[in-house]
């Protein structure tokens, strides 16, 4: 049973990337009222992209190339101890929870220098953005498992998630940690109102202006590493709400988590059809509302605990 | 104990070889070899005694009022003085291509070699120490001799002022650590360490709280934790790089050391120095991480990174003083082994990134990020350097800042039963340590980015080239040092495991074992998935290396559509943290000149933008403002008038009365 939940995790991995963006894409377009493209797209896009010979910048150096294949290398080891199926991941131990958050940390930093190494203005700024943004976002993420690490006493990422639904606070806490989780998502797979993927003015991009320059195999890593991140994040407020527990009902589990991942994918759909992006300045305050709502579930559970 | 008597003579003679009236080459070289000698024999005796043997013990009868001096050598002592006399080494094998110029000339190289030879004989005092005399003996050297270095290119009016600064500051540090000294004296009446640590564990209380405060201080100033720290980035600007890189990583680590060691001294410590302790480092590392955004200079940069790192190791052993005071080996082994492990860690990635800075300055003859640019290419093996350095300080795998980064999360995020709020608390320092790195990760990506990627920015600046093997030697060496201890994190904790037991010898044996092991355990994971990640990125680098039709066509940089872009468009440092900066304006000082562009055809127009430290800033004008005051209570007070005579006779006795219920009565 334990062999076949690590075969299905890391086909969630490797597929439900594509998925994801083919509902967002279709949920995009259902909102305006067009066919949409395939569900799949994305993985022809990537088959047409790592067919194709690349083009690189004169200025770039060796570290351009590699940076992409270790963003794309760093977000599949951080899905991997993601528990995208409740109390359950492939590698787990006390503590991963960090080095998922180091792993991802490894690939902004792959990626922010493949950026600065062309010497483009434009990218530049991206990275700059990116940088400063991720500062606001790192420290959600360690409340966020503060808060469960308080209310279950336990250590690995899984334990964490997965007790949480035993806990008498779970009912309190549960909506704000989603919303912590959402904004999370939307900013760290570069979505609307954080960023819009689909803009075409340099100047207001984000994680798009960051790999103009790639091209081929490269642009390919780039940007299923990104759908990968996305789905890291939809998998991990999949396991937050999933009821079910993977060992002692594993099928009804698998079909929740792939349920509520598909539905985060719609949600995720609907904010960019009916929002606009948020203006720069204001794209710290929305970071903040995310640290907020894990702080007060932190309150709420120290409130709670010492009654 | 011989051994390490030797290693003092060689030192000694070694610094009286480099002085002689030969050529500066033969300086170097008996400097260089007698640290190499000294070097040998230490480690003949600190690696038994670190690998578990008993401490070493011994003394020298000396005159009269000091007695004897005691050493002794323990497994704390023996980890610092393990890694401080080889990385000194290193330092002094790069001040050789360093100063390669200066060879030649009439300058007296020798000296420099000389003081380095000092700096390695304070270690050896300093660690080894078993009484004040010596301790104190030790500090100084290391003082007096930092300053001297620092000042080596002491015909700038700049640099005389960054060194005149360092001493002062690391002298009022010497004033607390006396104060502290001298109230313990009086109440264990002996300078020897023993007998004033007996004093300690047994009263606990108002005084022992005021020496910790004092001691506390004292070892923040030496090692620079926030707000002792002004004089760090200056004295790092002006010092030769591997100056500054010493200082960071090594010499200014005696004040870790020393905090250590005095831990180990006053028995279980009181759960309110543990809180202390955190949030002292916990600002310590906010405010370092946030002044490296803004800075220009790299030193700069790099010295208030050290203020940053040494918060994180603080907050490492934050956690260690909670666990002893509530005895828990599972807090007590992660927050001081975390810590001892980054003191290492830093050493090793610290000096990297000072020696990459000291190739650059010495081929381009500036440091200040802005006018640098497209390095990479030029200097292959500094940039890798840097970049792994980078990786390594941002404490993101698989370099060795993760591990020790990961017990020190593991400490603040453990399962051991305790207050809820005490609980939530340690999580939220977990939360601001993530935001620090966070912070370190954008510093990093900006220096190097900025100074290494992209095109040269100043074309005047003279051709960039790779520095002399002398300096790429000792920078390879601890970038190795930096991977090594990544992907094999185990090696760093066998190092520290003995020093941590010395923490835990309240708990029983079988608990002790427990701790350790469990540390263990989750560090050789942390080895086998940085090892992972290292060989899987390798293997697919590889592959795709192979599929030579897909090798890239080469063209210009995407310009949107913009087709003749110059080196100049390249996005700056300043903007680089502007967008970052603009929300901390409150703590960091950032000062704008500019001149806006004019007319249709404007001719000059500029815009800079520098981050001073708001604390000196601050320190500057309470002494100016202080200045002024006293000199104007000097003009209006009159000598002769009788009622000022009795105001002084007045506050004379009430401090005496003070100082005498601070003693808790008069002194035998």
């Amino acid at each position: 049973m334990k062999i076949a939940l690590h075969l299905i995790h890391w086909a969630f991995v490797l597929v439900m990337p594509i998925v994801l963006v083919g509902v967002v894409n279709r949920t995009k377009s259902w909102w305006a009222a067009r066919k949409g493209p395939r569900i799949v797209q994305f993985a022809y896009d990537l088959r047409r992209l790592v067919g194709k010979k690349p083009v690189e910048s004169t200025t770039a150096s060796p570290l351009f190339r590699a940076g992409a294949y270790v963003v794309l290398i760093a977000g599949i080891l951080a899905a991997g101890m993601a528990p995208m199926l409740g109390q359950f991941a492939p590698i787990r131990f006390s503590h991963d929870f960090i080095v998922v958050a180091y792993t991802l940390g490894l690939g902004r930093i792959a990626l922010m220098i493949s950026a600065m190494d062309v010497g483009s203005s434009f990218e530049g700024m991206g990275t700059a953005r990116e940088a400063a943004f991720s500062t606001y976002a790192e420290p959600a993420l360690f409340l966020l498992i503060g808060t469960a690490s308080a209310a279950t006493g336990m250590t690995s990422f899984s334990d964490l998630i997965g007790h949480l639904h035993n806990t008498p606070y779970y009912g309190i806490v549960v909506a704000p940690l989603v919303l912590t989780l959402l904004i999370l998502l939307q900013a760290e797979a570069a979505r609307v109102p954080v960023d819009d993927p689909l803009t075409h003015l340099e100047l207001t991009m984000i994680h798009e202006v960051m790999i103009l320059d790639h091209s081929g195999p490269e642009l390919a890593a780039m940007q299923f590493a990104a759908a990968l991140k996305m789905t890291l994040y939809a998998g991990l407020i999949a396991a937050l709400i999933n009821p079910f527990n993977p060992v002692t009902s594993p099928l009804y589990c698998v079909l929740a988590s792939l349920g509520l991942m598909l539905a985060v994918a719609f949600v995720v759909g609907c904010v960019e059809s009916l929002t606009a992006r948020l203006p720069m300045r204001w794209v710290t305050h929305y970071l903040m509302v995310a640290s907020a709502a894990a702080l007060g579930c932190m309150v709420v559970i120290g409130v709670g605990v010492s009654n | 104990m011989n051994q390490l008597i030797l290693a003092v003579l060689a030192l000694l003679s070694g610094a009286g070889l480099c002085l002689l009236n030969t050529s500066n080459r033969i300086r170097a070289a008996f400097g260089l070899l007698s640290q190499v000698v000294s070097m040998l024999l230490v480690w003949s005796v600190a690696i038994p005694v670190l690998m578990g043997g008993p401490a070493v013990a011994g003394g020298i009868a000396w005159a009269y009022p000091i007695g004897a001096i005691h050493f002794r050598l323990d497994a704390l002592g023996a980890f610092f003085l393990s890694w401080s006399l080889p990385m000194t080494l290193l330092g002094s094998v790069y001040a050789v291509g360093y100063l390669q110029k200066y060879f030649q000339g009439t300058r007296h190289v020798g000296v420099h070699f000389a003081l380095l030879n000092m700096i390695a004989l304070s270690f050896v005092l300093v660690y080894t120490g078993d009484e004040v005399v010596s301790f104190l003996f030790g500090w100084e050297v290391a003082a007096l001799a930092a300053w001297q270095l620092v000042i080596w290119d002491y015909t700038n009016q700049k640099v005389r002022f960054a060194g005149f600064n360092y001493l002062v500051s690391t002298h009022i540090g010497l004033l607390f650590l006396v104060a502290a000294l001298m109230i313990l004296y009086t109440h264990s009446q002996s300078w020897g360490f023993g007998e004033i640590g007996r004093w300690m564990s047994r009263n606990p209380g108002t005084l022992r709280n005021v020496a910790f405060l004092l001691l506390v201080t004292s070892f923040g100033l030496k090692s620079a934790f926030f707000p002792f720290h002004s004089w760090l980035p200056r004295a790092h600007a002006a010092a030769p790089a591997h100056v500054s890189a010493l200082m960071s990583g090594v010499i200014h680590k005696a004040g870790l050391y020393a905090l250590l060691r005095f831990t180990l001294l006053s028995g279980k410590p009181d759960p309110w120095m543990g809180w202390f302790l955190i949030a002292f480092s916990v600002t310590s590392a906010v405010i370092g991480g946030l002044y490296t955004v803004g800075q220009r200079d790299l030193k700069r940069l790099l010295g208030y990174s050290s203020t940053e790192n040494v918060g994180i190791a603080g907050i490492g052993f934050g956690v260690g003083y909670l666990g002893l005071a509530w005895n828990s080996t599972t807090l007590i082994a992660l927050g001081f082994g975390g810590g001892l492990l980054h003191v290492l860690n830093h050493a090793f990635f610290k000096c990297q990134l000072f020696y990459a800075a000291g190739c650059v300055y010495q081929i381009k003859h500036v440091i200040d990020i802005e006018r640098l640019g497209g390095l990479f290419k030029l200097m292959p093996v500094t940039a890798v350097c840097f970049v792994i350095g980078g990786v390594a300080i941002s404490a993101l795998p698989p370099f060795n800042g993760f591990a020790s980064e990961f017990m020190i999360y593991s400490g603040l995020f453990s399962d051991v039963r305790m207050g809820i709020w005490a609980k939530l608390t340690l999580c939220l320092v977990g939360a601001v340590l993530a935001f620090v790195g966070a912070v370190s990760a954008l510093s990093i990506t900006r220096a190097f980015g900025v100074i290494f990627l992209g095109n040269a920015r100043d074309t005047r600046l003279p051709e960039g080239h790779e520095a002399s093997r002398w300096m790429l030697f000792p920078m390879g060496f601890h970038a190795l040092g930096t991977v090594v201890l990544g992907v094999v994190p185990v090696a760093g904790f066998v190092l520290v495991t003995h020093p941590v037991s010395l923490f835990l010898r309240a708990a029983s044996g079988s608990a002790q074992v427990a701790a350790l092991q469990s540390v263990t355990g989750i560090l050789s994971r942390i080895g086998m998935i940085s090892g992972a990640l290292v060989a899987v990125v390798a293997i697919v680098l590889w592959l795709r290396s192979r599929r030579t039709s897909q090798l890239p066509d080469k063209n210009q940089t995407w310009g949107c559509g913009y087709d003749a872009p110059t080196a100049r468009l390249q996005y700056t440092g300043a903007s680089f943290s502007l967008d970052f900066s603009q929300h901390f304006r409150n703590i960091m000082v950032l000062l704008k000149r500019e001149k806006a562009p004019v007319g249709y055809f404007p001719s000059d127009s500029y815009v800079i933008t520098d981050c001073v430290d708001a604390v000196e800033r601050r320190l500057y004008n309470v002494i100016d403002h202080g200045d002024d005051t006293a000199t104007d209570l000097s003009r209006r007070m009159r000598e002769d008038d009788p009622r000022l005579a009795f105001a002084t006779g007045l506050a004379g006795i009430v401090i005496i009365a003070a100082l005498v219920l601070l003693a808790e009565g008069a002194l035998q």
